[in-house]
């Protein structure tokens, strides 16, 4: 195929294109309960056809969702950056953590560089992301990457909540692109480590 | 990702899919015909579909070709190998869009994708998954000089006859034109 998918590193991630050694880690996360609000569980047929499908849609749309490895040890942490298949209103800012990944602030290093890289060589103009009500931790990731709940933008089947991102100009440079920072500087290198563990 | 090869036979095309041919792929799956082979589907999920059979061959190294007829240059289906997770053996599978079916396009595409399998891949058996109502796809097969062999359960299509495809062997001996 002629389009090759960029790799983007972050200060602690690489993302790079789904490949073949990605696919268990996917299906662990898709044929389970942590699927619910992302179409699953899926059974293992739809699961293997969804992954080939994050593949075809690079290649149908010129974007599409990178697999987040980690840098030092290149495992898989879950999956980031635009998604648009067909009867979808806008392109789309997704994103899925592995359940053991959570809580480490690896969504929010990823989406960011994935926006980042739309907004700065995709010639994206905004973005939105479409967020099952009752999925709290992703409509907190939105907020926290400055997106606001658009409750006038069209939805896909009217069970979704729609999340508008800021424009390149309300992010590139400001005190909101900032925050985003410093808190994925956060995680990455905490300001009060502990010295060490009480032994009793 | 795998380069998608071109190949070609006198009346068809075998290419790598493109957006173009989304349109009559999911008026297809939208129809009656694609009840043999999972439909029918929303656009939404043909639009999928469609991406999954780009994606097929970037984690198998092989996958369906679209189908050209070369006369008109229209997308007539999708043909190729096929072996997505819980399949029972690599497949050779074809789909004919309206309008292109009855004319010998499929048997000349899956030959073509046979010989693929067979000669660039190293196969040593291929099979086809039919729906046993799906008398079309049947007399394809047959065409091909492939068998029944058995019968698989599919946990989303169902029900199908498995087809056995004579060996590379039994292909060289008996020759191409042979089964065309």
């Amino acid at each position: 195929m002629p389009r090759d998918i960029p790799v983007i590193e972050t200060r602690r991630l690489i993302l790079r294109g789904p490949e073949p050694g990605g696919y268990p880690d996917f299906k662990a996360t898709f044929t389970s309960y942590r699927a619910r609000f992302m179409g699953g569980p899926l059974n293992p047929y739809e699961s293997w056809m969804l992954y080939a499908a994050e593949i075809g849609h690079w290649k149908i749309r010129g974007f599409g969702m990178w697999m987040i490895h980690d840098r030092q040890t290149d495992e898989t942490y879950g999956m980031a950056g635009g998604w648009k298949p067909a009867m979808w209103p806008e392109a789309e800012i997704a994103w899925v953590i592995w359940p053991d990944a959570a809580g480490k602030g690896f969504a929010l290093e990823a989406t960011h560089a994935a926006r980042k890289y739309f907004y700065r060589h995709g010639g994206w103009e905004g973005a939105v992301s479409y967020i099952d009500p009752k999925n709290l931790d992703s409509i907190r990731l939105a907020e926290r990457l400055g997106a606001v709940r658009d409750p006038d933008a069209q939805t896909i089947d009217g069970n979704d909540a729609v999340y508008r991102h800021p424009s390149p100009a309300r992010l590139e440079g400001t005190q909101l692109n900032h925050g985003i920072e410093m808190e994925i500087g956060h995680y990455a290198d905490p300001l009060f480590k502990p010295k060490g563990w009480a032994i009793d | 990702m795998t380069p998608i090869p071109t190949l070609t036979t006198p009346r068809v095309t075998l290419r790598a899919p493109k957006l173009a041919d989304f349109d009559a792929l999911a008026a297809f799956y939208a129809g009656p015909r694609s009840r043999h082979v999972g439909g029918p589907l929303t656009r939404e999920q043909a639009w999928r579909a469609l991406a999954g059979e780009i994606g097929h061959w970037s984690l198998r190294g092989y996958g369906r070709w679209a189908v050209e007829e070369r006369a008109s240059g229209g997308f007539a289906g999708m043909v190729g190998l096929w072996f997505p997770e819980g399949w029972p053996e690599p497949e050779i599978g074809w789909t004919l869009i309206d309008g292109f079916e009855g004319r010998g396009l499929a048997t000349q595409a899956a030959l073509a994708a046979r010989e693929h399998a067979y000669g660039v891949l190293g196969w040593s058996t291929a099979i086809s998954l039919i729906a046993s109502a799906n008398s079309a796809s049947q007399a394809v097969a047959r065409r091909m000089g492939a068998r029944p062999d058995g019968r698989f359960t599919h946990e989303r299509f169902g029900e199908m006859d498995i087809w056995r495809h004579p060996s590379p062997g039994d292909v060289a001996d008996g020759g191409m034109e042979a089964y065309a």
